[in-house]
């Protein structure tokens, strides 16, 4: 199991959805979620700077990030977090899951070698014994 | 010169008399009846000598005569000797045929001309006028008697006239006669002589030329002759222009001739086109341009020119052609379908970015409906009503879903022309597809018999071809006959180059009578079937033509399906 996951989606009921399943399912412990990148890369800062003060605080070991997102999508996101800026997050996964049919999103998130899976919307119990199996 | 001998005899014999006389009498009167046998004979001596004397002198001056009269004859009848000659080498040369008319008499002769040239044997040919007149063609012949009138009335200076002569095998020959008159002392015309010359191929010639002529003076396309030497790189001299020219430039032939065409050199021409036309005449080459010209009144038009250099026989440049067109029209006609292609081309690109979004947004809560469903089953539920509206509530979502996964499949094919093929087992496609359709395949049990001796193994794209069989597979069972026991046949063989797989059931059949054209369309449906869209054979033709195949499908209502699928083996 998981110590800590963070979903960004813009959308609360696919949020409530991956919270549930993922509980149901015992993949993590705890859940983070937020409503796009912004707010994502925000999470991501205070954790930089209040590292230093205090014991290192728990970082989340999988992000479900959506791509089509306000204020900030997913390859905005993307495009930060694989920066020198976010260097010491560089080891955290990250598992695109999106309801586009794009085929050139597919192409375009190969290329962020963080994006360990491209998966389709609903989270699911099975998507989530995948998952574990390929984390192992 | 019979005269001339009588002359001399009876001058000797006058001569003779009277020297006989006079010595008579001198006998007489002088001589003496002793001395008379003496006297007589010398008289008869004398008589010898002195006639013998007169008779030198008068024969030797005859003979003078003689020679030069001979010789007289001698030169004349050379020359006439030659003068025949020469004639006859004259009218071989020119190959000429010879008449001569004596118009008093009407007494008409022909040379030889009349047979080697016209095929007339002497026989033939009667010795009048009118059998030359009747030669000659219907349509030439009164204009050329009228004009043959005024000359030999002497109203005209010379006479030539072209007309067709008939043949001995009855084809007309165009010949040019030439004639002159022989006159009387009174001037009166006597005789004529002419001579007829052959001049058949230069008129047809002639005609041909003008012929070929017609295509450069009607032309549509302008048409520019020019020197062959063209000096500090520019283009050689015109020394033609056709009609064409003048229509498209607005330059009259006179205008232009004589001086090198700058025409296609406006501001706004293009210079490397230009350039390409300069390095072409250095190179005595052949080329081909395109480029904005201006015409007179400096109006531009869009010319394309081409230019070929034109050797003569001795395989030197002699000049050049250039024929050119208007292409402005074409040229807008381009612009406009380039224009076109690029509003269609973004048109296209918009509707596909509006249906990837449109699919992100229907899909967006539609998952969300799945997942949350997903866990209203793990949840007793124990209100019975409530859980029939769920179970309606969980089926018309999942159909939604399947609706739009399947059209998303079409988008992402649609737009997808070229996809990767790889070398695959038919055997294995099938063993795929039977572990995903095995719930329904244990329900029905259908018999199902293969036949992949032939062909094996196929060139294609897998995911798709797995599509389209599970498709077939598929609705082989949905649209199974309650009647008998479903029967799938799936055979495989090669023509030529292309392999094709043959799909058949023994279901309950589409009426192709009514359906054929809609049988592979969107949204067709046949048979009132709840699970039903519409959908199945439309993607499955999409994914066939995707990879460069064909479809076909044999009907029949209560008997069975039969689909024959074409695919190129080779890459």
């Amino acid at each position: 199991m998981l110590d800590q996951i963070l979903c960004i989606d813009d959308d609360p009921i696919t949020l409530m959805l991956c919270k549930k399943v993922i509980i149901r399912s015992s993949f993590s412990n705890e859940i983070i979620t937020s409503q796009n990148g912004e707010e994502a890369l925000n999470f991501f800062n205070t954790i930089k700077y209040t590292n230093n003060k205090n014991k290192p605080i728990t970082q989340p070991q999988l992000i479900f990030l959506d791509l089509n997102m306000p204020v900030m999508g997913g390859w905005e996101f993307l495009d930060y977090f694989n920066s020198t800026e976010f260097e010491e997050f560089n080891t955290i996964k990250v598992v695109v899951l999106t309801s586009t049919i794009d085929p050139e999103d597919l192409e375009k998130s190969k290329k962020y070698p963080m994006v360990i899976d491209f998966l389709s919307k609903p989270i699911s119990q099975s998507m989530l014994e995948y998952l574990k199996d390929k984390l192992k | 010169m019979k005269s001339k001998t009588n002359q001399v005899i009876i001058i000797y014999i006058l001569i003779a008399m009277f020297v006989a006389i006079v010595s008579h009498k001198l006998v007489q009167q002088y001589v003496s009846d002793e001395n008379i046998h003496f006297y007589t004979f010398i008289k008869d001596i004398l008589f010898v000598l002195f006639t013998g004397i007169i008779f030198k002198l008068i024969l030797s001056k005859n003979d003078d005569r003689n020679v030069a009269i001979f010789e007289k004859l001698k030169n004349t009848n050379d020359e006439i000797k030659e003068s025949n000659e020469k004639y006859d080498i004259v009218a071989k040369a020119t190959s000429d045929t010879i008449w001569d008319w004596k118009i008093q008499e009407d007494s008409f002769s022909w040379n030889k001309g009349i047979e080697s040239v016209f095929g007339y044997k002497e026989e033939e040919v009667d010795d009048n006028s009118n059998w030359w007149f009747d030669k000659i063609h219907p349509e030439d012949s009164i204009k050329m008697s009228i004009r043959l009138y005024s000359f030999i009335e002497q109203k005209t200076e010379n006479w030539q006239d072209q007309y067709r002569f008939r043949c001995a095998d009855n084809s007309y020959k165009y010949v040019l006669d030439k004639g002159f008159l022989l006159k009387d002392a009174t001037g009166k015309a006597v005789r004529m002589i002419g001579a007829i010359q052959d001049i058949t191929k230069q008129k047809e010639e002639e005609q041909r030329l003008k012929l070929l002529e017609t295509v450069i003076t009607q032309s549509k396309d302008s048409i520019i002759i020019t020197e062959a030497d063209s000096s500090d790189a520019k283009i050689p001299n015109i020394i033609y222009v056709n009609p064409a020219f003048s229509i498209m430039s607005g330059y009259e032939a006179v205008e232009i001739i004589g001086k090198s065409p700058d025409l296609f050199n406006s501001p706004n021409s293009d210079s490397n086109e230009l350039k390409k036309l300069l390095t072409a005449i250095k190179n005595k080459e052949e080329c081909l341009i395109e480029t904005i010209s201006y015409t007179k009144n400096k109006e531009e038009y869009y010319v394309r020119l081409s230019m070929i250099p034109i050797y003569n026989l001795d395989n030197e440049l002699s000049h050049w052609i250039s024929i050119q067109r208007d292409i402005t029209d074409e040229k807008k006609q381009e612009r406009e379908k380039e224009q076109l292609i690029r509003e269609l081309t973004q048109n296209n690109k918009d509707l596909k970015q509006f249906s990837y979004i449109t699919s992100h947004n229907l899909r967006a809560p539609l998952s969300n409906l799945i997942g949350l469903l997903n866990l209203l089953e793990d949840i007793p539920i124990e209100n019975q009503e409530l859980k029939e509206i769920l179970s309606g509530f969980n089926k018309s979502t999942h159909l939604l879903n399947d609706t739009i996964n399947d059209l998303v499949k079409v988008i992402v094919i649609k737009d997808n022309p070229s996809i990767k093929k790889e070398a695959v087992l038919i055997k294995e496609i099938f063993e795929n597809i039977f572990s995903q359709l095995s719930f329904q395949i244990e329900l029905h049990k259908p018999i199902i018999k293969f036949d992949f001796e032939k062909v094996f193994i196929i060139n294609i794209n897998k995911a798709y071809i797995e599509s389209i069989l599970l498709n077939l597979l598929t609705n082989a069972i949905k649209y199974k006959s309650e009647n008998r026991k479903l029967k799938i046949t799936i055979t495989t063989h090669e023509i030529d180059d292309t392999v094709v797989l043959v799909f058949k059931d023994n279901g309950i059949g589409i009426d192709l009578v009514r359906n054929r054209d809609k049988v592979f369309g969107l949204y067709q449906r046949f048979h009132n079937y709840p699970d039903s869209k519409g959908l199945g054979l439309y993607l499955v033709k999409s994914q066939v033509e995707t990879m460069g195949g064909t479809i076909e499908i044999e009907s029949e209502v209560n008997k069975g399906t039969t689909f024959t699928l074409t695919f190129k083996n080779r890459q």
